[in-house]
């Protein structure tokens, strides 16, 4: 039977929009505007979800946001809050954590087994014996668990947004819309968050069937829409407080980051349920939640109701439920001297029920016990004992709970107030704001229509003020209540328990109490043991009463009880709006296209794309490095190396700033020429590398590694901000492409394309030039990393394609390969050449590296030194050897980062390892204890699966040992070389 | 040999419908029809300007010998000042600078060649960034979408440049105004082009926009042009 109500004035549900659905199998019709719960509960469904832990049936209970006993599946989409998921058509959505459905929930055996699964029980049933214990993980990640990860659902993108405001307000409840209004007035560009799909807030259901009320809100939201100076975004949710007022501001498909100049918070209260006996039963709910079913969603919540109340809520709510045709069994009220207000009056006017000075013993369920049927209700003392020898049964269909509140103080608390629990209003109140960040409305204690309003303009007065507009103001409003809107005990406990503090968790009063006894008394630990506040909800419903459990526990107030930490997110957030479009800058090369079409395996580096090998179809990547290898050693290769750093200082003083940085001298450095240079940082261990060429008497050029350009660049300049020489450094690394044109055949290639001499004597080996290739103005850097000779060709980057297109094209008679990053590294093994950052870590000095060549200690100073005479004086912990394996040696090869084994103990590792086709066997890099590094020594490898392998000490290089090749001096074939 | 053709760091992501060479660089007259192109305009349309001609120079001395060459420097940092007929001159910090040609002016060749390896106080700057306009009532949403930066609250009439990061990129940014509708400059590093060409266009087709080519947006894009 349908439970919608006749049209409710404000409803925000379309009737003229109608909706299919199916929950659970069973289809079912709403309205645009509905919420997938109130769409069930208006035709009648009451049990919409099972609990975590004892997987009992559970209904409707807050209807605000954290109704995490109601959470469904849609398709890809898990844990939906039903009670704040807009109904679709078509909406196909299915309750989590069941085994069998809702109903048939095989599960639902846990609920009979709950005795022996109290909180903790895992701690100390499953430890003994040791070896069952994965058995029983894996046996209760099994059986946990909310709703299923659908592995193949797609990525989807959604944007991330930033906005700007003056004064961002969150809640459009009275308190918010005054304090928009407010702060409109004095001219701040205001934004008024909500994240309910209309602005009001209380306002909206708190009715009391009282035109007064919605006469009041239709007066606010006309002053905030008049006002163009005030942004309103419904639907939308702040979702944590960070630094310098940056607000996440999160609605369907996005998330904003609001930077506020100030920020006014009056998100409201969470109502907070009493604890009694199955208060967990579907139909008990919030009186709020009812109030929202009914004037939200013109949903009938119950057709008989008893409310249980201690403030004045309560009353307005069974004036409302009155009001719409529901019959309200009784009123009780937890306090014994009951209600002062108008409402109290007019409740005795409409002849219901009041028993002052009761409490509900226990809630009883109906024979499908899908449902609460009865309730026990009895007087209940002043220290808060049930006085059953009075108890009486109350038949009813639905219990509303309006015992208190609990300040959403959570962005408050993130934003860093202080707080203090004020014994008037019965919750924490702010005592210390910071600076730009203000409170009003319930969160001060406001809970009457007019208080809020009040503080709503106080606060946003405030916020003006401290934005420099506007005149100065008052404290915070002190709230005038007559009686205290929250209950300081509404938990009443029971021998059989099943008297639910946390519907999240099932945690129940017994729970708390043995925590206590167990030494768990203190909020921080008592949480983290049982759990509390730790569920979905995050403690709206729960954080409170659990304090004041534990104040009653152990004897304290609760002002020393304290709270616990609140962290964003103030709702679950999805991971696809944390995710965003998932910007990850990448940098090409002007010659990436060229490397796309020669079917580049890309490897990523820094933010670098660079080609590792090119595939070649049919062959391996062994097979296609190989031949890439191959063509470098034999003929002719080229390789992009516009990812190097690329930095220029000029200057009278760029000779002396370089031999302050780098560990080499360059200040001998003849024009023309280059010189392998060292960074070191100043504890004297290797930063970077590279090649620095003199281009001028004060102009020099050097490159670093692909991955150390930004941050040499900024030491670079760091340095030259405090030593004040004569230079000016530029970091041109985008801005010059660069490639290596390597192999035998480099220089036939190269000459016919310049038009300056490149052979040995006019451009001999560590030469620098700089003239025309192929018509563009380049840099030429004659190298020899990978073995041979080599030509370093730099252009301005808008030349790179033409450049490198013509070399392709020039070489063609030669068979030129484009080689990659993988060719290179072995190119380089062979030549012993070390990688920063592959042959080197964060420790290693150049003496360890057998890079002690590149170290002038004789100059006056250089970054690093004091620190590398220090390590010069003492025995190296370390140092990089070359090795071999046997020609022989047919098994797996070691791999970088393989321990050397001395004995029973760790004597270095491998740096670099490779198969050398040139060598015919494998060779590497590794670091040993110096007493084991002798030409000629051998040591063990250990490998994958523990086989130990034998090394030999080699002198390195390994191929061309004389560098000939690389010379060009008489060029031994690449055989001989090797 | 005569030097070949240059190439926009943003060519091969163009597909443009119509090339020309300007500044022998090939450029995009047209991403799609005029008539597709000038649609894009309502709402939100990105361009290639990587052809225009540029230089950077940096030093102590750097203002005084832009005066002796004829140009006046901005006074401020972080300002830009028009230069020539419809080149721009930008104040990076105290003593560095950017400049930028347009269609008849030779500045930055001419800067480039004078400075040669650099004069007593004055560095040059080779300059090959990417140059990217975005023009449209939208070009606030998608920058409000890609960058933390509060354009809004900027005044257009001090000339201000603002150097921030989109998404993830460092980029020189020159907002102004055509007719009253948002005409923003942006250079970054030509490496990073690609990435932030390719993000920026699918934003601004969600949007209703997308790339156009160089003849929507007028070649004359001094961003102060009425």
């Amino acid at each position: 039977m349908s439970k919608r109500l006749p049209t409710v004035a404000g409803e925000w549900i379309d009737r003229n929009k109608p909706l299919e659905f199916t929950f659970e199998g069973q289809r079912y019709s709403g309205f645009v505007g509905d919420t997938l719960s109130s769409a069930l509960h208006a035709a009648g469904v009451r049990a919409m979800g099972r609990s975590f832990k004892y997987h009992r049936l559970r209904g409707i209970a807050s209807m605000a946001n954290h109704d995490v006993n109601t959470m469904v599946q849609v398709g890809d989409k898990l844990n939906l809050r039903a009670d704040v998921t807009p109904l679709e058509q078509g909406m196909n959505a299915i309750a989590i954590n069941t085994r069998g459905g809702l109903r048939a929930d095989r599960l639902a055996i846990m609920d009979k087994l709950s005795p022996f699964m109290p909180v903790g029980f895992y701690y100390k049933a499953f430890h003994t014996p040791k070896s069952f214990f994965p058995k029983w993980e894996r046996t209760i990640r099994n059986t946990s668990g909310l709703g299923e990860i659908k592995f193949g659902a797609p990525r989807v993108k959604t944007p991330k947004r930033y906005d700007f405001c003056d004064v961002l307000i969150i809640g459009a409840g009275p308190s918010g819309l005054s304090a928009a209004i407010t702060a409109a007035d004095a001219d701040a560009q205001v934004v008024l968050v909500d994240e309910n799909p209309q602005a009001g807030g209380s306002l909206t259901y708190q009715r009391g069937v009282d035109d007064h009320v919605a006469r009041a809100l239709d007066e606010l939201l006309r002053a905030v829409h008049q006002r163009r100076n005030i942004r309103v975004l419904l639907a939308t949710e702040a979702a944590g407080y960070y630094g310098d007022h940056w607000i996440p501001l999160v609605d369907k498909h996005k998330i904003t980051k609001m930077r506020a100049r100030a920020v006014i918070i009056a998100a409201g209260a969470f109502e907070q349920p009493a604890v009694f006996r199955n208060n967990d039963l579907p139909g008990i709910m919030l009186a709020s939640a009812a109030q929202r079913l009914i004037y939200h969603y013109a949903v009938k919540p119950f057709d008989r109701v008893v409310v249980l109340s201690a403030n004045t809520e309560g009353y307005r709510a069974a004036l409302d439920f009155h009001g719409h045709g529901i019959s309200v069994t009784a009123l009780v009220d937890l306090r014994a001297q009951g209600d002062v207000s108008e409402f109290a009056a007019r409740v005795q006017k409409a002849g219901i029920k009041i028993l002052k000075g009761f409490c509900i013993y226990e809630a009883l369920a109906n024979r499908a016990k899908d449902n609460v049927a009865a309730l026990t209700v009895c007087p209940v003392a002043a220290n808060g004992e049930p006085q059953m020898h009075a108890a009486q049964t109350i038949q009813c269909d639905g219990v509303a709970m309006s015992v208190g509140f609990a300040p959403a103080l959570n962005l408050l608390y993130q934003a860093g107030i202080k707080s203090r629990y004020d014994p008037i209003v019965e919750q924490f109140v702010p005592s210390q704001l910071p600076p730009g960040v203000f409170a009003a409305g319930r969160a001060n204690g406001a809970y009457f229509m007019q208080g809020k309003i009040r503080d709503g303009e106080r606060a946003g007065l405030e916020a003006a003020r401290y934005l420099g507009l506007g005149a100065p103001v008052g404290p915070a409003i002190v709230p005038a209540e007559v009686s205290s809107p929250t209950h300081p005990y509404p938990i009443i406990d029971h021998p059989k328990g099943k008297n639910f503090v946390d519907f999240d968790e099932d945690i129940q009063v017994k729970d708390f109490i043995n925590a206590a006894q167990e030494g768990f008394d203190n909020i921080e630990l008592m949480k983290r043991y049982t759990t509390v506040g730790m569920g979905p909800s995050q403690g709206k419903h729960s954080n409170m009463n659990a304090l004041r459990i534990l104040a009653k526990i152990t004897g304290k107030p609760i002002q020393e009880i304290g709270t616990t930490t609140a962290r964003p997110f103030f709702h679950p957030v999805p991971l696809s709006h944390l995710a965003g479009r998932s910007f990850y800058p990448e940098r090409v090369t002007p010659m990436h296209s060229r490397h796309s079409a020669l079917n580049a395996k890309l490897m990523q580096a820094a933010a670098w794309l660079r080609p590792e090998y090119y595939q070649v179809h049919g062959k391996s990547k062994d097979e296609a490095v190989r031949e890439e290898v191959r063509a470098v050693r034999q003929s002719l290769g080229l390789i992009d190396v516009g990812t190097l750093g690329k930095l220029e200082v000029y200057g009278t003083n760029a000779a002396q700033f370089l031999e302050r940085v780098y560990t080499g001298r360059f200040a001998n450095m003849k024009v023309g020429m280059t010189r392998y240079a060292v960074m070191c940082d100043e504890s004297g261990v290797m930063m970077d590398d590279g090649v620095v060429a003199r281009l001028a008497e004060q102009h020099f050029y050097f490159t670093t590694t692909t991955t150390g350009s930004a941050t040499v660049y900024r030491e670079l300049t760091r340095l030259n901000t405090i030593w004040r020489l004569n230079v000016g450094i530029v970091n041109v690394t985008g801005h010059y492409a660069a490639v290596n044109l390597a192999g035998p055949r480099s220089r036939e290639v190269l000459q016919a394309l310049t038009d300056f001499d490149v052979a040995d004597v006019a451009f001999p080996y560590l030469g620098a030039r700089e003239g025309n290739v192929g018509g563009i103005r380049a840099r030429l850097l004659r190298v020899g990393f990978v073995g041979e000779v080599g030509y370093e060709i730099h252009v301005p980057a808008e030349y790179g394609v033409a450049l490198w297109d013509m070399l392709m094209q020039a070489g063609q008679r030669f068979s030129i390969r484009a080689f990659g990053v993988e060719a290179q590294r072995l190119l380089r093994l062979e030549k012993g050449h070390v990688i920063i950052g592959q042959d080197t870590d964060g420790l290693t000095s150049p003496f360890e590296a057998a890079s002690g060549f590149a170290v002038k200690m004789d100059k006056p100073f250089f970054v690093g030194q004091r620190s590398l005479k220090i390590i010069q004086s003492k025995p190296l912990r370390q140092v990089l050897i070359a090795f071999v394996l046997d020609r022989s040696y047919a098994g797996a090869s070691p791999k970088e980062c393989h321990l050397v084994i001395d004995g029973d103990n760790m004597a270095g590792r491998v740096t670099s390892v490779a198969l050398s086709e040139a060598l015919g066997q494998v060779i590497g890099l590794a670091y040993l204890t110096p007493s084991l590094a002798n030409i000629g020594g051998k040591f063990m490898i250990r490998i994958d699966g523990g086989t130990l392998v034998e090394a030999t000490i080699v002198k390195p290089p390994f191929y061309d040992p004389d560098g000939a090749r690389q010379k060009s001096e008489a060029a031994p074939t690449a055989k001989a070389a090797a | 040999m005569n030097a070949p053709l240059r190439a926009s760091p943003l060519h091969d992501a163009l597909a443009a419908a119509q090339w020309t060479t300007i500044n022998q660089m090939q450029v995009a007259s047209h991403i799609g029809t005029p008539t597709e192109d000038r649609a894009k305009l309502q709402t939100i349309a990105l361009a290639d300007l990587s052809h225009l001609k540029r230089c950077g120079l940096k030093g102590l001395d750097a203002e005084a010998w832009l005066k002796s060459v004829d140009i006046e420097p901005p006074t401020a940092i972080n300002q830009w000042a028009p230069l020539g007929k419809c080149g721009l001159i930008a104040r990076l910090a105290a003593s560095e600078f950017f400049i930028e040609d347009n269609a008849g002016q030779d500045y930055a060749d001419r800067i480039h060649t004078q400075l040669g390896r650099g004069v007593p106080g004055v560095t040059p700057v080779l300059r090959q960034d990417a140059a990217i306009a975005l023009s449209g009532p939208l070009v606030n949403e998608l920058l409000l979408q890609t960058c933390s930066f509060n354009f809004a609250a900027i005044n257009l009439a001090t000339r201000p440049i603002v150097m921030t990061s989109i998404i993830g990129v460092s980029v020189l940014l020159i907002p102004g105004a055509r007719n009253n509708v948002p005409f923003y400059q942006l250079w970054c590093d030509a490496t990073y082009a690609v990435y932030l060409w390719e993000h920026l266009r699918e934003i601004a087709e969600e949007l209703g926009g997308g790339a156009v080519g160089l003849a929507t947006i007028s070649p004359n894009i001094n961003p102060e042009q009425s």
